[in-house]
């Protein structure tokens, strides 16, 4: 009797334990938030998905978008850009550590770009102080973009990188539109 | 033999009354503001089924774009995770004169629209949008459509109203 009853307590007790792991590991759900703003047009424009939406959606992405969830990069404009190219300059400029890797400054804007501990910055800065654009991505994100081989970028795993991150993306603000992009658990 | 007769006046009916309960009746509900007019058409779902039985094969289903039917998986993984995710509003567009909010609730896709005094609103039970879109293949069956609606019984599928103040409904019961 006292065997049958200790082996239900460590049976119950196990699966408790199994609850309480699965209730961790799938954690509380993260949510992927644009907003688009147009003071003169009065417009205001929210997008909220869930990620694992976004996550079915490039599961799914047709064949000649996404090849087994990479994206090919061509030919684009009038210059060839090569992922394989951008991908050692990429493995380059990680190894670096902090630092600033582009500031271009003319009479128009201002652009930096660095690595900040776990993010890379871009930011864009019109002098008149009215145009802005900042874009943070996780070292991580770009890491799994770069893992697919040639010149294909690994959109999936970027994207399950991303997803990761809690907190704002993109952020673009002009004369009369701002953009913002952010991940967070609340709808 | 009077007593048969009755039994026969009460069971047929019910009998009726009670299939076409149990198979659903959709209900078109019209009502116009200028002269009072008000239009209930109720159409039981079996009547709709058994009428498409009867439509050659051909025309009862469309066939969808070369695009549209690339992007069928993923309308209907996106829709299927969608039923899994949490309910929340999904899209808010606010212009002047103007709001669109798309949100999720349980089964629900519920889309409204406010356009200058004109109000659509739209509940898609997303069980329903999922047994429509096909497999495979590039058609669309309309006879599938109808029986799908038995996903959204209780449920007021459309209610659109006018400027004017006229309205229209359609509920699944």
């Amino acid at each position: 009797m006292r065997v049958k009853t200790l082996g239900l307590a460590g049976l119950a007790a196990l699966m408790l334990a199994g609850t309480a792991a699965t209730a961790r590991a799938q954690g509380p759900k993260a949510w992927l938030h644009v907003r688009v703003e147009e003071a003169n047009r009065q417009s205001k424009v929210s997008v909220n998905l869930p990620v694992s939406v976004v996550e079915a959606a490039l599961q799914a992405a047709p064949e000649d978008i996404l090849s087994h969830g990479h994206i090919h990069l061509g030919k684009m404009g009038k210059r060839d850009l090569s992922v394989s190219d951008l991908r050692k300059a990429w493995n380059e400029m990680k190894a670096t550590g902090d630092a600033e890797f582009a500031t271009v400054e003319d009479e128009d804007e201002t652009v930096r770009v660095a690595r900040a501990g776990n993010v890379m910055l871009v930011h864009v800065d019109k002098p008149s102080g009215k145009e802005s654009v900042r874009v943070e991505i996780p070292i991580e994100v770009v890491d799994a973009l770069f893992s697919g081989q040639g010149e294909e970028l690994n959109l999936r795993a970027g994207f399950a990188e991303l997803q990761k991150r809690r907190g704002d993306i993109v952020r673009v603000k002009d004369n009369d539109s701002t953009v913002r992009i952010w991940i967070d658990e609340g709808n | 033999m009077l007593k048969m007769i009755l039994i026969g006046a009460v069971a047929v009916p019910t009998i009726a009354a009670g299939s076409v309960a149990a198979t659903g009746v959709v209900v078109v509900d019209v009502r116009e503001a200028r002269n009072g007019q008000h239009i209930v058409v109720p159409v039981p779902l079996a009547l709709a089924q058994v009428a498409a039985a009867f439509v050659p094969e051909e025309k009862m289903h469309m066939r969808l774009p070369r695009e549209a039917q690339q992007y069928m998986p993923v309308a209907k993984q996106v829709l299927a995770a969608l039923a899994e995710a949490e309910d929340g509003e999904l899209v808010r567009v606010e212009e002047h004169n103007e709001k669109v909010s798309i949100r999720k609730e349980g089964d629900l896709l519920k889309i409204q629209v406010d356009d200058n005094g004109e109000h659509v609103k739209v509940q898609v039970p997303i069980s329903l949008a999922l047994s429509v879109l096909p497999e495979s293949g590039n058609q669309f069956s309309a006879s599938q459509a109808v029986w799908a609606l038995q996903h959204a019984r209780l449920t007021e599928i459309v209610n659109v109203q006018g400027r004017d103040g006229e309205q229209v409904s359609v509920t699944v019961y």
